[in-house]
């Protein structure tokens, strides 16, 4: 078991070593921050100055080593254009970031679920092929288009919720909607398959013939073995959501993660966009090597099937 | 079907939530005066960064040494008055009751201190380029200070129009990190709190010795799509909406709340013609493609006329315009004779190098017009830092042609041509020893009409030889709630105390 | 509720057309993009800035707009006819060259073991680790925007997703004993894994390639929205629709119109790999 742990640990490690290289080397293709950073009078010499005094005239690979041993250190830096540390960005940020993934997964969830029940339970109805059509379409739209779509509705033809920015709860409304729509086909899809996979096992089919209700079958048995994929489901859309927040944020000024990121990608603010990436890939490291852990402890099968 | 919604207790939320949405309309009340930019500001020490979503902020918190009325004059802000000692000192009389947000008196250490700040290389400030021909600051008095430039230098005044003045005291006990974070000045607006990515706030600073501003609290808010933006104020959600293209604001023409604000700035638009490389390095090829611009069709047809045609690279807000210069207009008969004489030399592909940030429409109008003449165009977008990077790389690396919007935030049209034209610069794919010496001798020299008639000879050529075409003065479009009074300057700024309610 | 009373699902008899209706749209849009040429009335790229954003039907210079005029005043349905190709071409391209790339690595890596195994999925793991839209927004901006580079970027920040599937479901199926026998005999590891092990994990791979083509649709649009799509004045839905967006209030046709097609063209691939997932999985037939 601790073999197995270290290796694993090990993997982990080098997928984060193995993204932080990339990302560093790919931004870097196209030079420096600099000529965003200086007025356009400035001449040859004022930019060859900035650019020494920020360091990007070193060679590469040392500002490569430097960067890693920062890393080593848990630094990841400061913002080359707001001249702030990138942990104190990231930290102002990530609150809103979960606010949106936690509306968005609500949404997704809240609508995605019983519309997969219905899917199941009335499969080839008019009433299923019509919430099959309305998940489909839900899925099938640019946010971009349909979030400004909503804002000219809800906002300025019926004033009812505020267009863009942060505030109180109501601001959270159409940015999660936006968001979560895209994740509903997902979760009624696998709710669909789970619970069709349920409804077919003889415990179902037993209490079905003996006379069981549906409701009452689905409620007390049902639901609690059909959960177990949606969970599972549930915890990687997470990290869909937040990637996939990158132009809802843009379009209603939600200030999480992904707008700041995307901004400093284009303001080649090197250590803002590294921050992130290696922030989320640790994330998605940690998780997979937790979720990984968990199933070899429930299942020691795995645990011979991964340490091979 | 009713179980679905016992078991979701969530959705039923959700469901309540959409029901609801009526409750809480959310209006920016004249209390609190909210602003939407397109980012948020990338740092507001004043010293730190130079651009619009920083210094639409920090420069209400902070006075300048000089400042521009709304007629584009120089008048004084911290300095009263000034003389020339001589072509290279220059002396200023400070005004002596302005005071700091913490209490301390603005004195000549001050303004010292911040010039040499700024001009200090290991400070790593972008705009060292705009100050470092001052070589030296000294303080004569609590209230008279004397610069020293290399050489007579006539845009120093409209230079020090962006100089800040930062405390000594306080920069030099917080340092410079902690100063970025909580910015101390003396200007019309105090800093409340930064909410990083959400929003700056503002206080009104009762004690300003200037024109106080008419809102007690001011927010500044990053909206970055123009469509929000413009939303935003349609909804009455926010009161002054920064960057809207002439489309958007006719649409406001025919809203209930709110209205556009419209002001021509110094910015020129231009097509930068590569003269190294087929077809431009041909002069012939270089005016057909100036005779084949329709600028007045581009103003009318596509920015709502709000913005102006030019003839030559500059504006009327700028020192070193030429008024009644002529140069090439439109004529696409002629452009058409010139490219069928250059025969298959005219038929070189020509890469148009743009980016995002710029009015797509028009870029691709030019593309039409120059194809009507028998140009082949092609346009290159790439990022705004690829294309600065190809924009300065130097005849030998740079795009055929390139569309740009030029400001030089000086308002003289040294700032303007210098850097296009002359050798020594980046920018420039032309060359040209006289009109290098000309530019060189306008810079030179504090004469007024020396400088003048050197400008006149460097448009002349720009007009004979075509390495640039100008396009039009820039207009800026704010949008703005109903009730606000407000004419926008050609500085692009934005000072708050210039504004007020009509009613 | 006597539907409901047979929780056990009829098996589904063969093809049925009506599940396969959405493919005829798929087939219909295909054949838009190759004849574009002929079907559209005017040069996409004619601009006509007397006659900007005019709607459906108006008349203006040598301009018949049957579907309105966009902010530059060409016209939107000849625009929407050719904006088609690069919707399609950026999709099609995209898949086939991800899904080649990833299936080919996936089933090298679980077949191989050992030191390939190792290398390939450490570096599924860096790529699945960075999200695919910001990786895509950096690469874009490196390469400058256009219709090469875009589909570049796609099948490379796609690619990990059916290397994954595709060493899972070859992890499984090299243990057959047809397989091994093969093996056995002496074929070649090309041989056995494109006769024996690609015909069995084909189905899981197609399935994932036609979620991914209406994913790439949206992509494609999402990069047009953030300025890094194809070139102007090329003609995308994509770019169409973040453009018109400015006009929603005032000319509505510029955005709706190919936003409708974007919406239709999605749908129908999404419906359609819902169909081919239920035909493979059977569970739901």
């Amino acid at each position: 078991m601790p073999g197995f742990l270290l290796q694993r640990a090990g993997q982990a490690l080098i997928t984060i070593l193995g993204v932080a290289t990339l990302i560093f080397f790919v931004q870097r293709l196209t030079g420096d921050p600099t000529y965003l950073l200086v007025p356009e009078t400035a001449t040859r010499a004022d930019i060859d100055a900035l650019r020494h005094a920020l360091g990007f005239d070193r060679p590469l690979f040392i500002q490569y080593l430097d960067f890693l041993a920062d890393l080593a250190r848990f630094d990841l830096g400061q913002s080359v254009v707001q001249r702030v540390p990138v942990t104190t960005i990231i930290a102002s940020r990530l609150p809103y970031t979960l606010m949106l993934a936690a509306g968005a997964l609500t949404v997704a969830c809240g609508m995605g679920v019983p519309i997969g029940i219905l899917l199941a339970v009335f499969r080839d109805r008019a009433v299923a092929k019509i919430a099959a059509g309305f998940v489909l379409a839900a899925q099938s739209m640019p946010t971009f288009w349909s979030g400004i779509l909503m804002i000219m509705v809800f906002s300025v033809l019926l004033g009812w919720l505020p267009p863009s920015s942060t505030g109180d709860i109501w601001n959270l409304v159409m940015p999660s909607f936006a968001l979560g729509l895209l994740s509903m086909a997902t979760f009624a899809r696998i709710t669909r398959s789970a619970l069709l996979d349920e409804l077919s096992k003889d415990y179902a089919r037993t209490a079905r013939s003996r006379g069981a209700r549906m409701p009452r079958l689905l409620l007390r048995h049902i639901a609690r073995n059909a959960s177990i994929p949606l969970i599972t489901v549930a915890a990687l859309e997470i990290s869909n959501l937040l990637a996939g927040a990158v132009i809802v944020e843009t379009v209603f000024a939600w200030p999480g993660l992904g707008q700041v990121t995307v901004q400093a990608i284009l303001a080649r603010d090197f250590m803002i966009v590294q921050g992130v990436v290696l922030m989320g890939a640790f994330v998605t490291v940690a998780l997979n090597l937790l979720s990984d852990v968990l199933y070899s402890v429930v299942d020691p099968r795995i645990l011979l099937d991964g340490a091979r | 079907m009713t179980i679905v919604w016992r078991t979701y207790p969530l959705a039923v939320a959700c469901a309540a939530v959409l029901a609801l949405g009526a409750a809480s309309p959310a209006h920016a009340s004249k209390e609190r005066f909210v602003v939407d930019l397109v980012n948020e500001p990338s740092s507001l020490d004043p010293q730190l960064q130079w651009n619009p979503d920083s210094y639409y902020v920090y420069r209400n918190i902070f006075d300048n040494l000089v400042t521009r009325d709304d007629k584009g004059e120089i008048v004084p802000q911290v300095a009263i008055s000034w003389k020339y000692l001589s072509d290279t000192e220059i002396e200023f009389e400070l005004r002596p009751d302005i005071i700091f947000h913490d209490g301390s008196n603005l004195t000549a250490n001050d303004v010292v201190f911040s010039v040499k700040r700024i001009t200090d290389p290991k400070f790593g400030s972008p705009q060292l380029g705009q100050f470092d021909k001052i070589t030296n600051a000294t303080a004569l008095s609590a209230t008279r200070v004397k610069l020293t430039t290399d050489g007579a230098y006539p845009a120093l005044l409209a230079q020090l129009v962006k100089l800040s003045i930062v405390p000594k005291a306080i920069v030099e006990a917080v340092g410079k990190d902690a100063f970025n974070l909580k910015p101390v000045g003396s200007g019309p607006y105090r800093f409340e709190s930064w909410q990083r990515g959400v929003a700056v706030s503002l206080l009104r600073n009762d004690a300003y010795w200037g024109t106080k501003a008419p809102f007690p609290t001011v927010i500044f808010r990053a909206v970055p799509d123009g469509a929000t933006r413009l939303a935003n104020l349609q909804a009455g959600t926010s009161d002054l909406g920064v960057t809207l293209d002439a489309d958007q604001a006719g649409q406001l023409k025919s809203a209930a709340r709110a209205q556009a604000l419209i002001g021509l700035t110094e910015r020129v638009a231009y097509l930068r013609l590569n003269t190294t490389k087929p077809p431009f390095d041909n002069v012939k090829l270089r005016l057909a493609a100036a005779y084949a611009i329709d600028k007045d069709g581009l103003v009318d047809g596509l920015l709502g006329g709000f913005d102006k045609p030019v003839s030559q690279l500059g504006t009327p807000a700028s020192f070193g315009w030429i008024g009644g210069l002529k140069g090439p207009t439109y004529d696409l008969a002629k452009a058409k004779a010139l490219v069928a004489e250059a025969g298959p030399a005219a038929k070189a592909e020509i890469e148009l190098a743009t980016a995002p940030v710029f009015d797509q429409r028009i870029v691709q109008a030019i593309q039409q017009q120059l194809g009507d003449a028998g140009f082949s165009v092609k346009i290159a977008m790439s990022d705004m830092a690829s294309y600065l990077k190809r924009s300065q790389a130097g005849p030998e690396a740079t795009s055929t042609l390139s569309f740009g919007r030029w400001s030089c935030a000086c308002q003289d049209a040294d700032g303007t041509l210098f850097p296009l034209i002359h050798k020594s610069s980046g920018w420039s794919a032309y060359r040209n020893p006289k009109a290098d010496a000309l530019l060189e001798e306008a810079r030179q020299t504090l004469d007024k009409d020396k400088r003048l008639a050197a400008y006149k000879q460097v448009q002349e050529i720009i007009a004979a030889e075509a390495p640039l075409v100008p396009l039009y003065q820039a207009a800026v479009i704010y949008g703005a709630t109903k009730s606000l009074k407000w004419q926008p300057t050609p500085n692009e700024s934005l000072f708050l105390n210039r504004m007020s309610w009509s009613d | 509720m006597s539907a409901v009373a047979s929780p056990r699902p009829h098996p589904r008899q063969g093809f049925g057309l009506r599940r396969w209706w959405p493919l005829a749209i798929v087939a219909l849009v295909v054949l838009a993009a190759i004849f574009a040429p002929w079907l559209a009335p005017y040069d996409p790229n004619q601009q006509n800035l007397i006659g900007r954003l005019k709607p459906p039907g108006t008349v203006s210079r040598a301009f018949h707009y049957w579907l309105g005029s966009d902010e530059l005043g060409r016209d939107v349905l000849s625009r929407i006819i050719y904006g088609s190709r690069v919707s399609l071409v950026v999709a099609f391209a995209s898949v086939i060259l991800s899904g080649t790339v990833g299936t080919t690595l996936g089933m090298i890596a679980a077949y191989r073991r050992g030191w390939t195994e190792t290398v390939v999925m450490r570096v599924v793991d860096v790529f699945l680790s960075i999200p695919a839209v910001l990786l895509a927004i950096i690469t874009v901006a490196v390469l400058g925007p256009s219709l090469v580079n875009v589909i570049l970027v796609l099948a490379l920040t796609r690619w990990p997703r059916y290397a994954r599937i595709a060493y899972s479901q070859t992890l499984s199926v090299a243990t057959m004993p047809y397989v091994r026998l093969a093996a056995l005999m002496g074929a070649g590891a090309t041989r056995v894994l494109f006769r024996h092990v690609l015909p069995n994990i084909i189905g899981a791979v197609s399935v994932v390639a036609t979620l991914e083509f209406g994913l790439m649709v949206l992509f494609e649009a999402g990069l047009s929205f953030l300025g890094l799509g194809v070139q102007p004045p090329t003609a995308s839905w994509g770019s169409m629709l973040s453009t018109g967006r400015n006009y929603v209030a005032t000319a509505w046709w510029v955005a709706t119109l190919p936003g409708l097609c974007l919406f239709v063209l999605v749908l129908a691939v999404n419906l359609t790999g819902d169909a081919v997932r239920d035909r493979l999985d059977p569970r739901f037939r």
